[in-house]
């Protein structure tokens, strides 16, 4: 039997169901009427970062090649009957799929055929079918995705800050890998990390829009096979809580040198709870917004531009960092201005007006995004796999308060911990 | 479906409103249109930037910044485009719709304000902006072309773009020379903005959440107390077809190539056959079906990304992959081999059907989203009669077969260029 619940947002005027589907699935259905499209999301947890895993019921851990969750998105748009795409075209809808460090997504947004696109989407996520001659054809295609990024500079001052702050954690590695990782993909292999991961119990599926949930469940229960359900167990080298180098130095053809400035935390054992997420995103706003005093300061000494300057708490399993990032003629003064400004704050504390006026961006913000269907159907299930959930943070936000925001500085942004990754000029 | 109401404010400025309850925001905006010169391109463009700083009841840039942070982290955005051979100016204000503001503030009423502030009124000493404001617009516009030249991508089809319209006004590009920008003065800058207010035509929007009226009230108070003179026209040139191909290789150190091609297509807004092209580019590059991407990408696997992009207004069509530099000869040969293909009738009614399908699907999700309705609507600017998406949608529904094999047999290549890596080729 499947177990239907209600979750609603008096504030915001929104509800969604969450459905815990007999085949082990977790549903999200979020309708939204008069919307003229809809949008889908299937998710497993499963990333970059899990290299190295152990089954439940297996005596010893795997140790696959790095980039092979990014492939495996890839490689599972064909199957048998053909590609997905190519169905998807019958349907009109526009699909898509992505991999971060810690889960991987299938999508589409459609305005018409939204049951046969779901079920193509299902479907496909559902059908792996890889061989050798398959598997040898994306190696061209994926070497090029990889050299695009290797000319991005964004890209490269990130995953060179998080080789500056990470010793083991597997976050440090390039979401695709690289040419030679990949080259030792087999369909062994995939079909190994497939049966591990693509478990239904291990997944969400998320669908946001024009739906009729009645009309949704029907389908998946024609479509979703039972899975058996595990524990998968993700097994990360102990990661020691110093940083591994303060700086860190790349030239690319670049006409303005960027920068990432990064604060390693001690990532718990779970993740980052709602309160503890939206007192971060409020701590940060009042430090680093347009409207502080530091944006000021770094904009009168033309050390920034509105345009690039922002910041992000960056947190998954096993990792967590506060970064600074934008373009700077001066990065290393950008860094010593933020170092600066925390301890006036560690010192002095935030006025009332400067909490306030952070609190009320950052649910103006939140609110804001319950506009897209794909930023809501994205979000339900990162959330979902980080165990958190949508209405309860902005909740959280709108109930923040000064001293639970500031005692957030104990276990962050702590100077010892910090690492500049510069992208600069060549000559 | 949503309505889109329309009235004139006075000669040269016209309202435009869409008001939809599903959106959590209002968006209000004014683009100021003017034709793009060299002379004159930096000059405008540096006043959205400038006007968005201060004005006279908010001449602190942190004040600016905190009220907007109290209004719900409202956001004030200056930006400049171009739309065939015009410059667009827009300053645009964006927050959370009245009702969940938490404590019942008038956001939508302060939004408007605002606007009407920056535009209006000025921060101006001695008939003069003032110095701090002028040096920083100035200095964060050269950093954001710096920054066009870091995202190769994008680089690449602006270059190509620039080389292949060199004899058009749109060549200059949206902010002008770079060169330009550096020598502006800020002793001009007030009649500039003098003859941007008064003589250039003007798009006001309001979206969402929102009641136009005071929003209409408020603006057209504010136009008509200007004593505007007529407005100037803002006319674009239409190179119909390439006699010879123009080729270009720059030189960068990069590890991926970037090849772009453009073409003329002789076919430019308000023909009637725009709908033709429009499909027939969606068929050749516009999808994950598409000739470009199932053959350049899956067959030959020579790259990542190969797409084409149609603008109506030009009458361009443009090609875009990232390459390995040995590859790059044979891609173009397939992207062009491609080409004649679909001037044969080389396609499939199932191809027809799906690119017309993915096409409408976009137009007909273009209403969920204010970004969206904002983008359409103001690049139909000067089409008559004004069409809304949906109905764009059923023009597309209507093109045949023989309509997108004479699109294509329309179509001659106009510009290569390719950015490539510093190694000389080994032959």
């Amino acid at each position: 039997m499947n177990q239907i619940q209600t979750v609603t947002s008096e504030r915001t005027g929104e509800m969604y169901y969450v459905v815990r589907h007999s085949s082990g699935l977790k549903i999200y259905i979020y309708p939204k009427a008069q919307n003229n499209s809809s949008y889908a999301v299937f998710g497993t947890r499963y990333g970059s970062i899990d290299n190295c895993f152990q089954v439940s019921d297996e005596p010893a851990p795997h140790r696959v090649p790095n980039g092979i969750a990014h492939y495996l998105e890839h490689k599972l748009f064909e199957s048998k009957e053909g590609d997905a795409f190519a169905r998807y075209a019958k349907t009109g809808a526009s699909a898509n799929a992505y991999t971060s460090f810690d889960m991987t997504c299938y999508l589409f947004s459609c305005t018409e055929n939204v049951y046969d696109s779901l079920k193509i989407l299902l479907d496909f996520v559902q059908s792996p079918y890889f061989t050798e001659q398959t598997v040898q054809k994306e190696q061209g295609i994926i070497g090029q995705e990889i050299r695009m990024y290797d000319d991005d500079p964004q890209w490269r001052v990130m995953f060179n800050l998080l080789g500056a702050l990470y010793h083991t954690h597997p976050v440090k590695i390039d979401i695709a890998g690289t040419v030679e990782s990949i080259a030792k993909i087999t369909p062994q292999l995939l079909y190994q990390c497939y049966n591990t991961f693509y478990n239904l119990n291990n997944m969400v599926l998320c669908i946001v829009g024009n739906v009729e949930p009645k009309r949704v469940l029907e389908l998946c229960d024609q479509m979703l096979k039972p899975s058996k359900p595990v524990s998968i167990q993700r097994i990360f080298e102990p990661e020691p809580e110093t940083i591994v180098r303060s700086r860190v130095e790349q030239k690319l053809s670049v006409a303005v040198p960027l920068f990432e400035f990064g604060f390693k935390e001690q990532a718990a054992n779970g993740r980052a709870t709602s309160k503890q997420l939206a007192e971060t995103d409020i701590l940060l706003e009042a430090l680093s917004s347009p409207a502080s005093p530091l944006f000021r300061r770094l904009l009168d000494e033309g050390l920034i531009n509105e345009a690039s300057f922002g910041h992000e708490y960056f947190e998954g399993p096993g990792f967590a960092s506060v970064i600074f990032s934008g373009e700077s003629k001066n990065p290393d003064a950008v860094a010593e201005e933020i170092r600066a400004e925390i301890q006036k704050i560690r010192r002095g504390g935030l006025s009332a007006e400067a909490f306030k006026r952070a609190k009320n961006s950052v649910y103006g913000r939140n609110l804001a995004a319950l506009n897209s269907t794909g930023s809501i159907a994205n979000s339900l299930v990162s959330l979902d796999f980080a165990g958190r959930e949508l209405f309860s943070y902005i909740n959280a936000v709108a109930g923040a308060d000064r001293d639970s925001v500031l005692r957030r500085l104990d276990s962050q942004l702590l100077p010892e911990t910090s690492a500049l990754s510069v992208v600069s000029p060549v000559q | 479906m949503t309505g889109i109401e329309q009235r004139p404010i006075c000669d040269g400025v016209n309202f435009r409103a869409i008001r939809d309850g599903r959106f959590k925001t209002v968006r209000m905006s004014v683009h100021f249109m003017l034709p793009l010169e060299k002379k004159t391109a930096s000059a405008n463009a540096i006043l959205p930037f400038l006007l968005t700083r201060a004005s006279r009841k908010y001449p602190d840039f942190t004040k600016l910044n905190e009220h907007l942070a109290d209004l719900y982290g409202a956001v004030l955005d200056a930006d400049v485009q171009t739309l065939g051979d015009v410059q667009i100016l827009s300053v645009s204000a964006s927050g959370i719709a009245d009702r969940y503001a938490l404590r019942g503030e008038n956001i939508s009423s302060d939004l408007s304000d605002l606007l009407c502030s920056v535009l209006f009124d000025p921060l101006l000493k001695d008939g003069q902006f003032p110095e701090d404001g002028f040096s920083q617009s100035k200095r964060q516009m050269i950093e954001l072309t710096d920054s066009e030249f870091n995202d190769k991508r994008l680089y690449a089809l602006r270059r190509c773009r620039e080389i292949m319209c060199s004899e058009e006004p749109c060549g200059v590009g949206r902010f002008g020379a770079k060169e330009d920008i550096r020598s502006l003065e800020r002793s001009s800058l007030t009649s500039v903005w003098d003859n941007l207010i008064r003589r250039a035509r003007a798009e006001v929007m309001v979206l969402g959440d929102c009641d136009p009226e005071p929003v209409y009230r408020r603006f057209s108070e504010a136009f008509c107390r200007l004593g505007r003179a007529s407005a100037v026209s803002c006319p674009t040139k239409v190179v119909k077809s390439a006699d010879t191909v123009r080729q270009t290789v720059e030189r960068q150190d990069v590890a991926q190539s970037k090849l772009v091609m453009g073409f003329r297509t002789e076919t430019a807004e308000p023909d009637k056959d725009v709908p033709a092209v429009k499909l027939m580019s969606v068929l050749y590059g516009g999808t994950p079906s598409s000739k470009l991407f199932l053959n350049v990408r899956e067959k030959l696997s020579l790259c990542y990304y190969c797409s084409s992009l149609y603008d109506p207004v030009k009458g361009i069509l443009a090609v875009q992959s990232g390459v390995e530099q040995k590859n790059a000869g044979r891609a173009k040969d397939e992207i062009l081999a491609q080409l004649d293909l679909v001037k044969k009738g080389g396609f499939t009614e199932e191809e027809l059907k799906a690119a017309r399908m993915s096409l409408c699907n976009s137009y007909r999700t273009i209403s969920d989203s204010l970004d969206g309705l904002e983008a359409w609507y103001l690049s139909k600017t000067f089409s008559d009669p004004l069409r809304r998406p949906e109905q764009e949608a059923a023009r597309i529904q209507a093109v045949s077969r023989e309509d997108v094999v004479q699109a294509a047999n329309r179509v001659t290549l106009d510009t290569v260029y390719c950015l490539t890596g510093n190694e000389v080729e080994k032959q």
